[in-house]
């Protein structure tokens, strides 16, 4: 009985949790997204912040980013062309390498590298800021920490997962175009023609929103789990383990919701 | 506790230098300052550095204008820390408890120098403890 009553009130304290962290996660985007619309916002300081974070979030790490990407994209063409060839589907493959690349895995591990990289920055320097009271010196000064600290990371993520993923797929296209017709320009009209039967307006606008929530997800996700942690240093650790768990969980169900939304 | 109680429940228009106000770690001592006029007042980021910079000098510690807070003294972030606090302009200046801040110089003449070559507006108010009140006390003699 003792055991069925503390089992209920630790699945109640778990449930309760999630609901505070959903809700703080919620409060702190209308906040972020009301202040979007003040025009007060939009001065040159915040601007200039905004172009540092996108430079540090996606142009810092380009050419490791596309390397990557290049390298990816190869392998998966490669399988997939080869999987097309043994059951006698080529000519599903050009379809199959976009479907698969330029619409899923290249979005997804976009969206992981720049967590990886970015989110999990973001959630130490808050969660450190909140331990060292720099968040309360900024109030103090008058200067407002959603401005300056928050809502430039908010922008920066969402435009270089975007941006980012939008590069990988021109590049994923590019060499899919290569591995199926070679240099030779005899292909061109019919690889256009199946991107365009792909990319219609309803994919295009699915996949602008998906990478958009991506880059919310690896930047809102760790700023509030920074903020949340308690004044002793000896939690930054434990606010990053959470904050990046979140993360996961949150680019893994976009990618579910979005595939489930396609395909079923 | 008195003293903290009496601290937190200072009004807006005074400017605070005090430990539990630290700069942000991962800008330069120029930075923190120039964040004032960049928010506050919407300056450019050239002018508001400048006015930073401008700062620092009067305070004779134009060096530390690229340190950022973990590669500075106890000293050098004091300073840092107070022209952030002139740079506010606001009427009144309290110095809360110099001496967790200031434990690498002999603080009471470190801060009247200071005074001395900021040439500000306002009042200047150091909250300590009372028995620290000789320190006060020989620097005033010394001079």
């Amino acid at each position: 009985m003792n055991f069925l009553a503390t089992s209920i009130e630790s699945l109640g304290a778990k449930v309760t949790g999630w609901f505070t962290v959903g809700y703080a996660m919620l409060a702190f985007l209308v906040k972020a997204g009301l202040l979007l619309l003040d025009r007060t916002t939009w001065n040159r300081a915040t601007f200039d912040v905004v172009v540092k974070q996108v430079y540090f979030t996606a142009v810092q790490i380009l050419h490791v980013f596309l390397g990557y990407a290049l390298v990816i994209s190869w392998l998966i063409i490669t399988i997939i062309l080869s999987t097309a060839r043994d059951f006698g589907l080529t000519a599903f493959a050009s379809e199959m390498t976009i479907r698969v690349l330029v619409l899923e895995l290249l979005p997804f591990l976009t969206a992981l590298f720049v967590a990886l990289r970015s989110g999990s920055a973001i959630n130490t320097e808050v969660a450190l800021m909140q331990v060292n009271n720099e968040l309360e010196a900024l109030a103090h000064c008058k200067v407002p920490p959603m401005q300056f600290e928050f809502l430039p990371r908010l922008i920066g993520g969402v435009v270089s997962v975007v941006m980012l993923a939008a590069l990988a797929g021109l590049l994923a296209l590019l060499m899919g175009y290569l591995s199926i017709y070679g240099t030779s320009a005899a292909g061109f009209e019919p690889y256009t023609r199946t991107i365009a039967k792909i990319f219609d307006f309803t994919i295009m606008a699915g996949l602008l929103v998906k990478c958009a929530l991506f880059g919310l997800a690896v930047t809102l996700i760790p700023v509030t789990a920074g903020l949340e942690t308690p004044k002793k240093l000896y939690m930054v650790p434990v606010s990053v383990l959470r904050g990046m768990m979140r993360v996961f969980f949150a680019i893994v169900t976009i990618e579910v919701v979005s595939l489930a939304l396609k395909y079923v | 506790m008195a003293l903290m109680a009496a601290v937190a429940a200072l009004p807006d228009d005074v400017a605070r230098v005090a430990l539990d106000l630290p700069l942000r770690a991962n800008l330069s001592a120029l930075e923190n300052i120039a964040l004032i006029p960049l928010y506050q007042r919407h300056y450019s980021a050239a002018e508001s550095a400048r006015q930073a910079q401008a700062m620092l000098d009067q305070l004779g510690h134009a060096d530390i204008a690229l340190l950022r807070d973990p590669d500075m003294t106890p000293a050098q972030r004091f300073v840092t820390q107070l022209a952030r606090a002139l740079i506010l302009k606001r009427p009144r200046l309290i110095i809360d408890r110099p001496g967790v801040m200031l434990y690498d110089v002999p603080y009471p003449a470190f801060i009247g120098q200071l005074a001395a070559q900021a040439d500000m507006t306002g009042t200047w108010e150091i909250f300590d403890f009372n028995w620290n009140q000789v320190l006060y006390n020989q620097a005033l003699h010394s001079e």
